[in-house]
C-alpha cells in the first residue's frame, strides 16, 4: 500500500535520511531508533510535510511526491502528529468531528466513526462535552488517536504516541494500537521497542537516517543489536 | 434561563435599530463613524484568527471607496450598487493578491500587506483624468442628502452584515480551520485542511468588507482623495479597538470598537487631536495589562468567580 524507496533528505549540510526504502502493505509496521534518527522526518516525508531531495513514496500506486499534505491525507492516510495534536479549548466532541471536517469523502460517515470510537475508547463517550485541554495526558492522546481514525484512513501514521506518558498508559496505548492495526494499516515511529515491538508484527530500525536492520516483530526482539541497543539486555 | 442568555443580544439590537429615535444629528454622526471602524476592526480580526497580521485595512478602505464613487460618477448607477461594487472589487483584487503574498507568513505577510495599501494610493493618484489625482474627486451629493438618521440605519446594516459573516466563520467549519492554522500550520494540513485556499478566502472575505465600508464612507463625506481616503486611521484605530475589545472572536473588536468610538469622541472635545495620544496609551496599556483585551478579562473574571463559589 505505501512504499518509501531510496529516500535522501537534508537539513543543510545534515544528511538526515540515507537511501531510505520501505513499504507497509495492510499490517502494522514499527519504525525505531534514537532521537534524531530521522523517523518524524520520514514521517513528515510521507505526508508531504518535508519534500525529499530524491527517492519516491508511493501510496497505493499513486506518488505523493508532489500532492500537498490535504490530499495526501485526503487520500486515505491519518496522522497523529507528536504534538499540538488536539484544541485544548475546545470539546472532545468537537476534536472528534474536527478530524473528519476537511475530508469530504469522511464527512458523511461521522456517525458511525463515533460510535467507533466510542467502542476503542469508552473513556471519550463519557466525556464528549469536557474540554479537550482538561483530559489527562493518556486521554489526549487516546483522543488524538481516535480524532485521526475519524477518517476512518487505510493508513494511520503514528509519529512517537507513547512520548510523555506514564508506563501504565503506555501499555494500554499499545494494546489500543494493536486493537486499530486490525482494521487498518499502521505506520508507528517509536522510541519505545520494548513495548511497542509487541503492537506491530514487522519493524525497521532507523540509525542516523538509515535503515539498520528489519524484520518480523519476534526476530527483532532476539536480536543480538536490538537487545543490546535497545532492550538493555 | 436560555431566553436570560439572549436578553443581552436582544436588548442591545434594540437599541442599535431605534438610535436615531431618541438621539440628534450629532450622536448619530459618532455612532455611524463608530460602526465603521467597528465593521474594519472586525474585519481585521477575522484575519488575523488565521494566524494572519493584515496590514492592508487601510487599502482595501480606500480602494473600496474610489471603485465606488468612480463607478457612481462614471456609469451613473444607484449608490447601494456602487457600494456593492466597491466591495467586490476589493475583494477581486485581495483574491489575486492574496494568491501571491499569503505565501508569505508572519512580519513578512503584515509588511506586504501595508505596502499594498500605499501602492493602491499612489497608483490612483497618477491616473488624474480618471482619478482626479491629488485632489480626489467630489461627489454632486451625499448620500440620502446627508441625512444622519438613514445614514446611521445603512451602516448599521453593514455592521450587523459583517457581525452576521464573523458567526458564521465562527460557527462553522471554518473556525477550526483557521484557528489549526494559527496553531500550526503543519498540524492544519495533516487534519486535510487545504490552508492556501482557506488562507486566500478569508482574505478575499475580508477585504471585500472592508472595500463596502470604504464604499459607504465614500457616499456619506461625499469625496476621495488619496490622503483622506487611504488615512492611516482607517488602520491604525480599527487595530486599537480590536486589541482593547479582545482579538480573535466577534464580541472583542464589538465591544472595543464601542467603547473606543465614544471614548474618542468624548476625548476629541476636550483635547482636539489629543485623543490620537490616548490611543497609543490605550494600545500600550491593553498590551501590558489585558493581553486578552476587555473581553478576555472579562472571562477570566467570570472563570474566577465560578471558581471562588465552586470553592465554597
Amino acid at each position: 500500500m505505501l512504499a518509501v524507496s531510496k529516500l535522501n533528505h537534508y537539513y543543510g549540510k545534515a544528511h538526515v535520511l540515507r537511501d531510505l526504502s520501505l513499504d507497509v502493505g495492510t499490517e502494522s509496521v514499527g519504525v525505531f531508533g534514537p532521537n534524531g534518527a530521522g523517523k518524524t522526518t520520514l514521517v513528515h516525508a510521507i505526508v508531504g510535510l518535508v519534500r525529499p531531495r530524491t527517492g519516491d513514496i508511493t501510496f497505493d500506486g499513486r506518488s505523493l511526491l508532489r500532492m500537498p499534505t490535504y490530499e495526501v491525507i485526503r487520500s486515505g492516510v491519518a496522522l497523529v502528529p507528536q504534538e499540538r495534536e488536539l484544541f485544548p479549548y475546545m470539546s472532545v466532541l468537537a476534536n472528534l468531528e474536527s478530524g473528519a471536517a476537511y475530508i469530504p469523502a469522511a464527512r458523511k460517515g461521522v456517525p458511525e466513526a463515533l460510535q467507533a470510537s466510542f467502542e476503542m475508547f469508552p473513556i471519550l463517550k463519557t466525556r464528549t462535552r469536557q474540554l479537550a485541554g482538561t483530559l489527562s495526558g493518556g486521554e489526549q492522546r487516546m483522543l488524538a488517536i481516535a480524532r485521526a481514525m475519524m477518517s476512518s484512513p487505510k493508513l494511520l501514521i503514528l509519529d512517537e504516541p507513547s512520548l510523555g506518558l506514564q508506563p501504565s498508559l503506555v501499555t494500554e496505548l499499545f494494546h489500543k494500537v494493536r486493537d486499530i492495526g486490525e482494521k487498518s494499516a499502521i505506520l508507528m515511529a517509536e522510541q519505545n521497542v520494548r513495548q511497542s515491538l509487541k503492537a506491530v508484527s514487522r519493524g525497521y530500525v532507523i540509525e542516523n537516517g538509515a535503515i539498520a536492520l528489519q524484520g518480523p516483530s519476534d526476530e527483532l526482539l532476539h536480536n543480538d543489536h536490538v537487545r543490546r541497543a535497545y532492550l538493555g539486555l | 434561563m436560555r431566553i436570560a442568555r439572549y436578553v443581552p443580544y436582544l436588548v442591545g439590537a434594540a437599541v442599535a435599530a431605534t438610535f436615531p429615535l431618541f438621539s440628534g444629528a450629532y450622536l448619530e454622526q459618532v455612532a455611524g463613524a463608530t460602526l465603521i471602524y467597528l465593521t474594519l476592526a472586525l474585519s481585521w480580526d477575522m484575519l488575523l484568527r488565521s494566524g494572519q497580521l493584515g496590514f492592508g485595512t487601510a487599502g482595501f478602505f480606500g480602494l473600496g471607496s474610489y471603485a465606488a464613487v468612480l463607478l457612481f460618477l462614471n456609469v451613473g448607477v444607484q449608490p447601494f450598487v456602487s457600494i456593492i461594487f466597491g466591495g467586490i472589487v476589493a475583494g477581486v483584487v485581495a483574491l489575486l493578491l492574496g494568491l501571491a503574498v499569503l505565501r508569505l507568513r508572519g512580519m513578512y505577510f503584515a509588511i506586504t500587506t501595508l505596502a499594498l495599501a500605499g501602492i493602491f494610493a499612489v497608483v490612483l493618484r497618477n491616473f488624474p483624468s480618471l482619478t482626479g489625482g491629488a485632489e480626489g474627486k467630489m461627489l454632486p451629493s451625499c448620500i440620502f442628502s446627508g441625512d444622519t438618521a438613514n445614514v446611521y440605519w445603512l451602516i448599521l446594516v453593514v455592521a450587523v452584515m459583517t457581525i452576521v459573516i464573523s458567526e458564521v466563520f465562527e460557527r462553522t467549519r471554518i473556525h477550526v480551520a483557521l484557528t489549526s492554522i494559527r496553531n500550526d500550520e503543519r498540524v492544519a494540513k495533516s487534519s486535510g485542511v487545504n490552508v492556501f485556499k482557506y488562507l486566500v478566502f478569508v482574505f478575499a472575505v475580508t477585504s471585500a468588507i472592508q472595500g463596502i465600508a470604504g464604499g459607504v464612507y465614500a457616499h456619506v463625506f461625499g469625496f476621495v482623495s488619496p490622503e483622506g481616503s487611504f488615512s492611516a486611521n482607517f488602520l491604525l484605530l480599527p487595530l486599537a479597538m480590536a486589541l482593547l475589545g479582545g482579538i480573535h472572536s466577534t464580541w472583542g473588536p464589538v465591544i472595543g470598537a464601542l467603547v473606543l468610538g465614544a471614548l474618542s469622541e468624548y476625548l476629541k472635545l476636550q483635547i482636539p487631536y489629543g485623543h490620537l495620544l490616548v490611543y497609543g496609551a490605550i494600545i500600550v496599556v491593553v498590551i501590558l495589562f489585558l493581553p486578552q483585551g476587555l473581553s478576555g478579562a472579562a472571562r477570566a473574571w467570570r472563570g474566577r468567580s465560578h471558581a471562588a463559589r465552586g470553592a465554597r
